[in-house]
């Protein structure tokens, strides 16, 4: 008979039960796959195209099925390379340096050509009056003034690092704001509006930005161009050897510095990777713990 | 041993005093009924009451304290909650038993619900409420009723009958009334109340209508 | 007595927020923001949905992680509400969510990684908390005459699901359904640190102004909101959710050693990680860590968002009695409200974080385009539930029109009911404020994102467990302001 009270029996089958199914479903997971991810710095779209033709790639060369997972912060990156959920990683110099002090056995294997030598400008907004100069630009302090991310070399280090060493101050007591815009893309366009007097970017997405045509010059400008150092690297996890085989490593360094195909190299964006070890990084390290950065 | 025994209680609400120095015993097999004007104190003195004895005790408040989405059945069953368990308790929500269904079938009889057996009682008018408000009384079968106005919206040949049965189920009967007529008709001492004290308190035997017309005076 | 109770802790919170403006910083310094307007501007006209990597699969993500989330954060929440009497119980809950999904998200990521369960629990796990508390209310103010009634002896359970629990179903049910959806919003919003859904795309296109992206996934995530009544059926529910296991699936492994190694070393303060418990050097350096953590970052931090918080809920007030006539029967007509309804959705489902930025454009970096965005954002969501609300009060047939319905006959009916909504959110607000630090206000929230994007993770769970407890306070007040605005109902016998 239609005469009970119909709603409990109706939540427990339609909500509770499916519920309980579907989060027990849920946590199995895919394993044996080496997974690989890449810091998102300059270029995000379509990451995933970009970087599953380099699993592809990696794959054919390797013999073992190579996935790639996109993830969006540099934290989330070393996160996932520290629990082991990822085995190789393109970080930044940072990232690299925090990843390798926290997976004992990790290794730098690899570097883009051009990471031995990177660059961070200073920008102004035109209304600053600042103009370009050799020596580091000491007009910028008091005036408002953007990193890019939090986590990143070119766009929060270097710069925070030349910022202590002329100005003799933290930045917070540096500038009358300091703020993080979280990208490179986004320290150009909000110094470009004025939100910002200065900001700190990395030099290769300031080239890019130029040429998609996104840079107006009359309103914002380079100022200053940091020292070279070290930047952008392939890490991996020190026991991939036990997991995949003897001299897998050393495969997978090959597979990285035998990598010509410009669509592929395109992805980082880089010319070529040439070789890298751990000790290239010891200035990035050095200069992290000196501004306190790392513990 | 009284079944109720207050002396000089006092009550009120946020600081309101509606009660004072009220004393009042009431005998086991007593049948008390409880008039005076509206705000007189009588639904606090039941509250009261039922505050001090609610084992053995089946309650009709005025607001019939139903359950809007479940069924008359439901709700009378419901007088009888503790003497079940928990589990047998909840298989009767989601689907009635035949056993209590027939248990419950001649009370809802009796009170001219037997059409409305399982309509949810959100969807039953004022007499209905208060009629199923009694069966799920007459179900629990306590040995007191303590029942607040439980006829005010039944009409009057039906109030006579549901008045007889709830005098047929229960031992003590103490009920809050406004109709003079009905309340010495159907009980045998007459505690009178005005602005919160107890102004009266006699066997309805001897009283007239004319008796209780100083209660309703300021 | 009531309404002037009502009036004058209005203006109480009115006088905090203007004294709070003394505080904030709300310059205005961009010089040319037309640039970057006029891209954005062209982006929201010409949506490219073909621009999106895996568009379908981040919209299939994102509803799979809400309804998972919800659906798990119910079942708990409604068990949590039986026993939310017992104190531990009612402290664990205020823990749970007063930690935004945002940070429960990242500190799974720390724990589980980029695993399926991360979002789930990111969701679940806030949301059950607060389903707990707020079921138990419901259920509390439900049918107390009923249960009054129930015979000595009946048993907490039966007298809960006979008394309780079938006249709160009602309101239960149109609460949960609210809360899909939140859910809606969290779990797009949970991309913005990683998760694949919506927000994954929609923070990366923005970062990088490819607006038409950023405008194709907002049109898109609108859809959904404003379509939520159609497909939501509680029929379709559990095909929802047996179908979302295979969404999410293919997650990487959970492994108890991270799980472990989490509690046992990542959180632990920095100078106790190795040292021996009778070390005093340790426990020295661990008092100057702690003094440096809550002098550089958690006092300025807390004194931010509060006032934030506090500037901000006064703004989400304003516009609440701004926008709630735009979606009410009782002031336009079905074209004017379809309008109205577009234009609250819209409000209240673009991300804060997104608004804030936008604004940011136009104003510079200062506390304005967050205290703005924050009451815009909120003022849309409260808008909206105080609309449905006056539709269905009841009115006399020859009531005033205009102005004077809305002054003499609307408001003041809807007015207990706007502040019982607005204190409720004020602690979501307090929470909201943590993830608008990118605008270069210090609140906690910035110096938490700090310290994980600096992968120090003692310091974040110190700065977060501050957060939660700055949050208990304010739900605790925003409880006892709810309680003495509302007149006693019990008698009580002397």
């Amino acid at each position: 008979m239609g005469q009970g009270w119909k709603p409990l029996g109706n939540f427990i089958r339609n909500i509770a039960l499916p519920a309980i199914v579907s989060v027990s479903f849920v946590t199995a997971a895919l394993a044996g796959d080496f997974v690989f991810t890449a810091i998102p710095d300059e270029d995000e779209t379509r990451l995933r195209q970009r970087f599953d033709k380099v699993a592809v790639y990696l794959t054919r060369e390797l013999g073992v099925k190579v996935r790639y997972i996109p993830v969006k912060s540099y934290a989330a990156a070393v996160a996932a390379f520290r629990n082991n959920h990822v085995h190789l990683a393109w970080f930044g110099g940072l990232s690299g340096v925090r990843a390798r002090l926290l997976v004992p056995g990790s290794e730098a294997i690899a570097q883009g050509y051009e990471d031995r030598f990177f660059i961070t400008y200073f920008i102004a907004h035109a209304s600053t009056g600042l103009r370009p100069a050799d020596g580091f630009p000491a007009g910028i302090a008091g005036r408002t003034f953007t990193f890019g991310s939090k986590g990143s070399t070119s766009g929060r280090l270097m710069p925070e690092f030349y910022i202590r060493k002329h100005l003799k101050q933290a930045p917070a007591k540096a500038f009358a704001r300091v703020g993080f815009s979280g990208d490179h893309s986004r320290t150009i366009a909000l110094v470009q509006s004025g939100a910002y007097a200065v900001g700190a970017v990395n030099y290769k997405v300031w080239a890019n930005e130029m040429k998609a045509g996104h840079i107006d010059p009359a309103k914002v400008s380079v100022i200053w161009k940091t020292p070279p150092y070290p930047d952008y690297q392939w890490t991996i996890r020190g026991d991939v050897d036990t997991v995949w085989g003897r001299g897998f490593k050393a495969r997978v360094t090959r597979a990285l510095l035998d990598m010509t195909d410009t669509d592929l190299l395109a992805s980082f964006p880089r010319k070529s990777f040439v070789p890298a070890k751990n000790s290239d990084y010891k200035p990035i390290l050095d200069v992290a713990r000196s501004i306190k950065l790392i513990d | 041993m009284p079944i109720f025994d207050l002396k000089d209680a006092n009550a009120g609400y946020n600081g309101r005093a509606v009660l004072s120095n009220v004393s009042l015993r009431i005998e086991k097999g007593e049948r008390v009924a409880l008039v005076g004007r509206s705000g007189a104190g009588k639904s606090t003195l039941l509250a009261l009451l039922y505050s001090q004895r609610r084992r053995g005790s089946a309650l009709i408040p005025q607001d019939p304290g139903l359950v809007r989405t479940l069924s008359v059945f439901h709700n009378i069953f419901m007088g009888r909650l503790h003497m079940n368990g928990a589990w047998y308790n909840l298989l009767n929500l989601a689907r009635p038993m035949r056993g209590e269904i027939e248990k419950i079938e001649p009370i809802v009889a009796r009170l001219g619900l037997e059409d409305e057996m399982f309509t949810p009682a959100g969807e039953l008018s004022g007499g209905q409420r208060q009629r199923t408000a009694v069966g799920r009384a007459l179900y629990q079968q306590g040995d007191v009723v303590l029942g607040d106005e439980p006829v005010s919206a039944v009409d009057g040949h039906q109030a006579r009958l549901v008045l007889d049965a709830i005098a047929e189920a229960h031992e003590t009967v103490v009920l809050a009334m406004h109709d003079v007529e009905l309340a010495l008709a159907y009980t045998d001492r007459i505690v009178g109340l005005n602005g919160g004290r107890v102004v009266m308190d006699e066997p309805s035997a001897g009283l007239t209508r004319g008796d209780l017309d100083s209660l309703y005076e300021r | 007595m009531r309404r002037s109770q009502r009036v004058s802790t209005s203006f109480g919170f009115l006088g905090v927020g203007l004294f709070c403006l003394v505080f904030a910083d709300l310059s205005v310094s961009t010089l040319d923001p037309w640039q970057e307007m006029a891209r954005m501007a062209r982006g929201l006209v010409t949506p490219d949905f073909l621009a999106v990597d895996r568009l379908g699969e981040a919209l299939l993500q994102t509803l799979a992680f809400a309804l998972v989330g919800v659906a798990l954060a119910v079942v708990a929440g409604f068990g949590l509400a039986l026993v939310f009497h017992v104190r531990v119980v009612r402290w664990g809950c205020a823990f749970v969510r007063a930690i935004h999904e945002l940070f429960w998200a990242l500190l799974f990521l720390q724990m589980l990684g980029l695993t399926a369960l991360t979002g789930i629990l990111a969701i679940a796990l806030p949301y059950a908390g607060i389903f707990a508390k707020v079921y138990s209310e419901i259920l509390e103010e439900a049918g107390p005459r009923a249960a009054n009634t129930l015979p000595a002896g009946s048993g907490t359970v039966s007298a809960f699901f006979f008394a309780r629990l079938p006249d709160a179903f009602v309101h239960l049910k149109s609460y949960t359904f609210y809360r899909v959806e939140c859910g809606l919003r969290s779990s797009a919003v949970l991309g913005f640190v990683g998760l694949p859904t919506l927000g994954f795309y929609l923070e990366s296109a923005f970062k990088q102004g490819h607006y038409s992206e950023v405008s194709a996934l907002l049109f898109l995530f609108y859809v959904i909101i404003a379509t939520l009544r159609l497909w939501m059926r509680p029929r379709l529910v559990p095909v929802y959710l047996l179908i979302a296991p295979f969404v999410l699936a293919g997650g990487a492994e959970i492994s108890l050693d991270n799980i472990a190694r989490f509690f046992t070393h990542d959180i632990v303060p920095y100078p106790l990680r190795s040292a021996e418990v009778l070390d005093i050097s340790a426990w020295t350096a661990f008092g100057t860590w702690t003094w440096e953590l809550l002098a550089d970052q958690a006092l300025p931090g807390i004194v931010a968002t509060l006032v934030l918080t506090q500037i901000a809920l006064v703004g989400s007030g304003v516009l609440t009695l701004v926008f709630f006539p735009l979606v009410s029967r009782r002031f336009l007509g079905p074209v004017g409200r379809t309008a109205g309804h577009a234009f609250l959705v819209v409000v209240r489902s673009t991300p804060e974080y997104i608004l804030a930025y936008v604004l940011l454009q136009f104003w510079g970096p200062s506390m304005l385009p967050a205290i703005v965005a924050l009451s815009l954002h909120n003022g849309a969501i409260i808008g909206h539930l105080v609309g449905r609300f006056s539709d269905e009060l009841a009115l006399r047939p020859d009531h005033p029109r205009g102005l004077n319905l809305y002054a003499y006959e609307v408001v003041p009916r809807v007015y207990g009911q706007f502040l019982a909504f607005l204190f409720y959110r004020w602690e979501v607000i307090l929470r909201e404020t943590a993830i608008l630090g990118i605008l270069g206000i210090q609140t906690l929230g910035f110096y938490v994102d700090s310290a994980i994007s600096e992968i120090r993770l003692d310091r974040a769970m110190f700065l977060i467990v501050i957060t939660a407890l700055l949050n208990i306070a304010v739900d605790g007040l925003s409880r006892a302001i709810r309680a003495r605005l509302r007149l006693a109902t019990t008698p009580e016998i002397q």
